[in-house]
């Protein structure tokens, strides 16, 4: 199949779009925002991460997976126990293998490293899990998370249990987190765009038909699998480096319905919606957060009452539900109109592609 | 005043629409085929008309009452009464609670129970049977339960889709012979749906054909010849010209 | 045989509690699809409403006052309750939507709710004492058995027959039987979708409203998480069971309850930390030998 140029350049807008929105945010809140809002945006961008590689493997197979934040927790531990400083981890994780306990690696291989290990994990368990279909896969991935979660927070000699696992050292910032969400836009799109991912979408849409016309299901549903877990496993790097503290709970059930809401909301489908998804939620969950704080209105403090911030968003979310049940994006990708020529419009338009 | 009316009805799915603008009507007490190839849209008929799929145009009247983009059991209760494709019986219920489901929507319980004998009466084998699960029957038995689940509801109307669909020759013999033992015991005004116009021709009624979502041929059974259906029927002539009635 | 005997029943109450939460999940997914993550929050909410709502450590009872003979009545109807605003204001409005969105609302719900307990009576657990007569033992073959567990086992039991007297003996339970294999058909036959999925939210909360009960009683503390476990176990029987069979859902229920307390007792010491890693994994090995569940309905099978 060859691709005339202008298809080549319409097929990459919607990365660049996505990219493009995300810089923005970043780079305005570089130069105005204060240090606790430039906080807020590593945070959204390290989600964005995290939802991507979710939907690498949920968009295209239609799966709802609720495991996959235990790939974040894989990789999160396996780059604290690379970048710890040895004398913190002769305290804290003594069961550690000796290479591990005496060295200290630097961030980037550790990095990489470390999101490789869900990786492998996935590429492991896998096979198994990709025989099932529809609700069990999903149920199953549900206790994938639970087995990785009562592991981690009972080999205490390793992972220090329940407590948290401090000194890590902190490298992400608001460029890192850029760059990585960058990278995990472009690696969703390519796997998007590419014969496994045509065909696991084709499966999922049709499955009879696709598996009539040779797709094996299961090996493109683990193709999807593993490169997700290598995504997620990089939003659990960021985000261990970005607190510099970890505990099992962290990625747990919480993390994983936050994090499957906003792919939701956005539109499970598409892969703007998973990054339209955690960019509106997380903006939403801001605002309302700093309304709970308090907006001085002339001489008196406007401010919610404390904890009806959440009540606010759990509201807000079924709102979007219930007027968009597909999602803000409703599947569609976000791109610009050449419909009226090949000058690109000077706003942006959302438009509609059939899937 | 038909029993049904049927006017200008337009269904999209999407992008594809698969009803054109058809109307047709049903007096009480006829029976009406609609035939027509594979993806003529008879099923989305029925399922507009029983308020599963809902029509983008358009207007269903039954017995007066307008009956567009109703709910379902709305329009159940009113009267229409419909075996869909496929025969689906609720295989983990029994037969006779598959055939007792009907009669929720009834007031007359006394009448239920008469009407119960009766079918019983003309089924045998469904009475042998009725406390076993209705999945283990065959697919002509499972046919034939379906529809005597239809007339537990007493309805002013039944429309079948496709009673022939998947059943042997023979099976399919035995299975209008019951039908039409029981539009005659019963005085039942009927709507069926079928691919091949060779068993309206046989069963007498009145006929319709429908093409890509469009009514091409209209009539009488008995006043149709095969040459006239067969072109309309695949459309030799181009579309919409052929009408006969 | 006394520690056999313990052992059984320890089992049978804890599979008592999964069975009636699977239970709950399993006739709202068999009428919508749903799979409501909201259940547990049900739960939580039912047993917080016998307090009084307060952000200090004291608790003071509230309708936790009442006498049993009502106490019991009116938290499972509060639970019941509860379960059917959630459908007329939020799921009634997404049954066109797939079961993504459903689900996601659901948890939605659950948030809300949870996060409306947590401004009322702040994310302390608060000790909470009704039906102190339940915390004695009895003698059961020698074995001293605490009354709660026996209490339990009978209390489903007899939940069990009455709701499957209801669903086999009367119009309202053939119409849900009917609704959960095949909906669009039922209404076809004149059903209410609307009444079957009301009543379908009815009595699941009500379910809640009973497991509240038994688990504030057992643990003597109300917390608001208290519910999560019993719905995440109870999410997973139901699949496990055959998605669609109310049967498959309790008995499998049991069998997780089952499985969970003989871990306790077969594992190593050191490995007993480890014990939900193994019933966890013992879950992906069932679905991997039997990816319908246990006990999945012929409907169920004809559709996929």
């Amino acid at each position: 199949m060859t691709r005339a140029p202008s298809v080549l350049a319409r097929t990459f807008t919607t990365p660049l779009l996505l990219i493009a929105l995300l810089a923005a945010i970043a780079v305005l809140f570089f130069l105005f925002g204060s240090g606790a809002q430039q906080r807020f945006v590593v945070e959204m961008l390290i989600r964005v991460v995290l939802v991507v590689g979710i939907w690498i493997f949920v968009g295209n197979s239609g799966i709802i997976s609720f495991g996959h934040v235990g790939f974040m927790c894989l990789a999160a531990y396996a780059t604290a126990w690379l970048t710890i400083p040895p004398m913190l981890k002769q305290i804290s994780l003594r069961g550690l293998p000796d290479f591990l306990l005496t060295n200290q690696f630097p961030f980037w291989p550790s990095a990489f490293a470390a999101a490789l290990l869900p990786a492998i994990f996935a590429l492991i368990i896998g096979p198994i899990l990709m025989r099932l279909a529809g609700i069990a896969a999903s149920i199953a991935t549900f206790a994938m998370l639970a087995v990785i979660n009562t592991v981690y927070s009972n080999w205490s000699s390793v992972t220090g249990g329940t407590s948290s696992i401090v000194g890590i050292p902190t490298h992400t910032t608001l460029w890192v987190a850029l760059g990585f969400s960058a990278v995990a836009i472009v690696i969703a799109w390519l796997y998007a765009i590419s014969r496994s991912g045509l065909a696991l979408r084709a499966a999922r849409d049709e499955p009879i038909a696709a598996q009539a016309s040779g797709v094996n299901i299961e090996r493109e549903r683990l193709i999807a699998f593993v490169l997700s877990a290598f995504v997620c496993g990089a939003a659990g790097v960021l985000y261990a480096h970005f607190l510099g503290i970890i505990t099992p709970d962290a990625f747990f059930l919480t993390a994983t319905f936050v994090a499957l809401s906003m792919l939701v909301v956005g539109g499970m489908y598409s892969l703007s919606g998973a990054v339209i998804g955690v960019v509106v939620i997380s903006t939403i969950i801001q605002i309302l957060r700093w309304l709970e704080r308090g907006v001085p209105l002339g001489d008196v403090t406007v401010a919610l009452p404390n904890g009806s911030q959440q009540i606010a968003i759990g509201a807000v979310m079924i709102m979007i539900l219930l007027f968009r049940p597909a999602g803000l994006m409703g599947n569609r990708e976000l791109r610009l109109s050449f419909r009226r020529g090949p000058q690109p419009a000077p706003d942006r338009e959302v438009r509609g592609k059939p899937e | 005043m038909s029993l049904l009316a049927v006017e200008n009805l337009v269904v999209r799915y999407g992008q594809l629409t698969a009803l054109r603008g058809v109307s047709l009507h049903v007096e009480e007490g006829e029976t009406l085929f609609v035939t027509g190839p594979n993806g003529a849209g008879k099923s989305t008929l029925l399922k507009a008309i029983a308020g599963v799929v809902r029509p983008a145009e358009g207007r269903i009247r039954l017995a007066g009452a307008d009956i567009t983009g109703n709910a379902p059991e709305t329009t159940a209760r009113l009267g229409f009464s419909m075996v869909p494709e496929g025969r689906q019986v609720f295989p983990e219920l029994t037969i006779e609670e598959n055939l007792w489901l009907g009669v929720g929507i009834r007031r007359n319980r006394a009448a239920a129970a008469a009407d119960l004998d009766h079918i019983y009466a003309v089924f045998p084998m469904l009475r042998e049977r009725r406390h076993a699960a209705a999945g283990i029957l065959s697919g002509g038995q499972q046919q034939m339960l379906v529809i005597a689940r239809a007339l537990m509801t007493a309805p002013r109307l039944v429309a079948i889709d496709e009673p022939s669909l998947g059943l042997a020759p023979k099976i399919i013999d035995q299975v209008y012979e019951l039908l039409m033992r029981l539009r005659a015991e019963r005085q039942l005004t009927l709507l069926i749906v079928e691919q091949s116009s060779t068993r309206a021709l046989m069963t007498g009624g009145r006929l319709v054909l429908l093409r890509s979502g469009q009514i091409v041929l209209e009539g009488a059974c008995d006043a149709l010849d095969g040459a006239t259906l067969e072109r309309a029927y695949f459309g030799y002539d181009g579309p919409a010209e052929v009408t006969a009635s | 045989m006394t520690a056999t005997l313990q052992i059984l029943f320890d089992a049978l109450s804890l599979g008592s509690l999964y069975a009636l939460g699977a239970l709950g999940i399993a006739l709202i997914f068999g009428v919508m699809r749903l799979v409501n993550f909201a259940h547990g929050d049900y739960i939580a909410f039912s047993v917080f409403v016998l307090l009084w709502p307060t952000t200090e450590a004291v608790s003071i009872l509230l309708l936790g006052q009442l006498p049993p003979i009502l106490l019991i009545p009116v938290v499972i109807a509060i639970g019941a309750l509860l379960s059917m605003a959630s459908e007329v204001t939020v799921f009634r409005r997404l049954r066109e939507a797939n079961p993504a969105t459903m689900m996601i609302a659901s948890f939605a719900l659950g948030f809300v709710i949870k996060h409306a307990l947590l401004m009322a009576y702040s994310s302390r657990p608060k000790s909470i004492s009704i039906l102190p007569g339940l915390a004695q033992q009895v003698e059961v073959m020698g074995a001293r058995i605490p009354l709660l567990q026996v209490v339990t086992i009978l209390a489903t039991i007899v939940i069990l027959l009455a709701l499957t007297a209801f669903l086999k003996r009367t119009r309202f339970g053939l119409e849900m039987r009917a609704a959960a294999q095949d909906f669009t058909m039922a209404r076809m036959l004149g059903v209410k979708a609307n009444r079957v999925i009301l009543l379908a939210f009815a009595i699941s909360g009500a379910l809640a409203g009973a497991i509240g009960l038994v688990v504030v009683v057992q643990t003597g503390t109300a917390d608001i998480n208290m519910g999560l476990s019993v719905m995440l176990v109870a999410f997973i029987a139901t699949v496990i069971g055959g998605l669609g069979s109310l049967y498959g859902a309790v008995v499998a229920g049991f069998l997780i309850g089952g499985a969970s307390v003989l871990m306790q007792v077969i594992l190593p010491l050191e490995a007993r930390p480890f014990r939900d890693a193994f019933v966890y994994a013992l879950v992906i090995a069932v679905l991997i030998w039997r990816p319908q569940g246990l006990f999945a309905p012929r409907s169920s099978r004809q559709r996929v």
